[in-house]
């Protein structure tokens, strides 16, 4: 009884997705009947903001520590934007805003620094051995 | 500069991939760690929407289920963990190998400026091994770290081979109490 029901649980789950899951990740207030499938647009959302926000960091380039601090407002921020006011989604329905917010922040963080790290120091340093 | 640190970006993926090979080869093909895998996915899920029905009722006998499969995720888990354990070791052998000799190969060098100066307790790790006081300058080993950080994950998620969000969130569950079911 119970494997039937899961059965027709994930048929409908996977023929009601018509649109592609990026399509539907920038058309505001989606449909999102898998929470995975929205908590992967919100992690690979995430990934591609802290690499580009790395790579303008660096080419300004930003130092210190308004750098670390305006990349974690305007990534917390785009993020709770997005959820809250172009998708509209039911922040308890994912656990709170909470757990929204950190989805994959460390992951974000790292591929931030690396290429904030990587294009200040080609660009805008010079080893004194060459100098 | 550029050649150092992309170099570093390279090694990185490169180790990562050769990591999640390895573990491919050792454990996610092997039937039971796949037979395991989908059985905690699908208790985790279950016991979520079990959770979430019957999370504020006080019912003697739901309560009971829900603890009883707690237990049998528990024990998946564990199971899971034992699977990877072994291959985990042998991977991490051969990797520590591998860093300590691109250590020695970066040793004392700056590989790049950092533009910001890090907290006290990570400048031991962005210095480690260079000289002078200068704490702008980044070691190796802080930008390899870095690096693995955002590219081993990403990896682990484009393959498919990430543990599902239910199932670590379960596991994380059993470590600490459980507010609900006081």
């Amino acid at each position: 009884m119970s494997t039937k029901t899961k059965l027709v649980e994930k048929n409908g789950v996977s023929k009601s997705p018509t649109k592609s899951i990026l399509s539907r990740a920038l058309t505001s207030n989606s449909e999102w009947p898998d929470k995975e499938e929205f908590l992967d647009v919100i992690y690979w959302a995430r990934q591609a903001i802290g690499i580009i926000l790395g790579v303008f960091w660096g080419f300004l380039p930003l130092k210190g520590i308004i750098g670390l601090a305006l990349f974690a407002l305007i990534n917390a921020g785009v993020i709770y934007f997005y959820f809250t006011n172009f998708q509209s989604v039911e922040e308890e329905e994912f656990g709170g805003a909470w757990e929204l917010t950190k989805e994959g922040f460390m992951t974000s963080f790292a591929g931030f620094l690396v290429t904030w790290i990587i294009i200040y120091s080609g660009l805008h340093y010079q080893p004194e051995s060459l100098t | 500069m550029w050649a150092d640190t992309l170099l570093i970006v390279f090694i990185s993926i490169c180790t990562a991939l050769l990591g999640e090979g390895l573990t491919w080869l050792m454990v996610y093909r092997t039937e039971k760690y796949q037979k395991l895998k989908t059985e905690v996915e699908k208790q985790s899920k279950k016991l979520e929407k079990r959770k979430e029905a019957h999370g504020d009722s006080l019912d003697k006998q739901h309560k009971k289920k829900i603890e009883r499969e707690e237990e049998r995720l528990k024990n998946n888990n564990r199971d899971l963990s034992l699977v990877k354990m072994k291959s985990m070791f042998a991977i991490g052998f051969a990797f520590t190998a591998l860093l300590s000799m691109f250590n020695s190969i970066f040793d004392g060098r700056v590989v790049a400026r950092l533009p910001f100066l890090p907290l006290t307790w990570i400048q031991g790790l962005s210095h480690r091994n260079l000289p002078g006081n200068d704490y702008y300058d980044c070691s190796f080993i802080f930008l390899y770290i870095l690096c693995t950080m955002s590219i081993r994950q990403n990896i682990q998620k484009l393959l498919g081979f990430a543990p599902s969000r239910a199932a670590s969130k379960q596991g994380n569950n059993l470590f600490g109490p459980t507010p609900q079911f006081k």
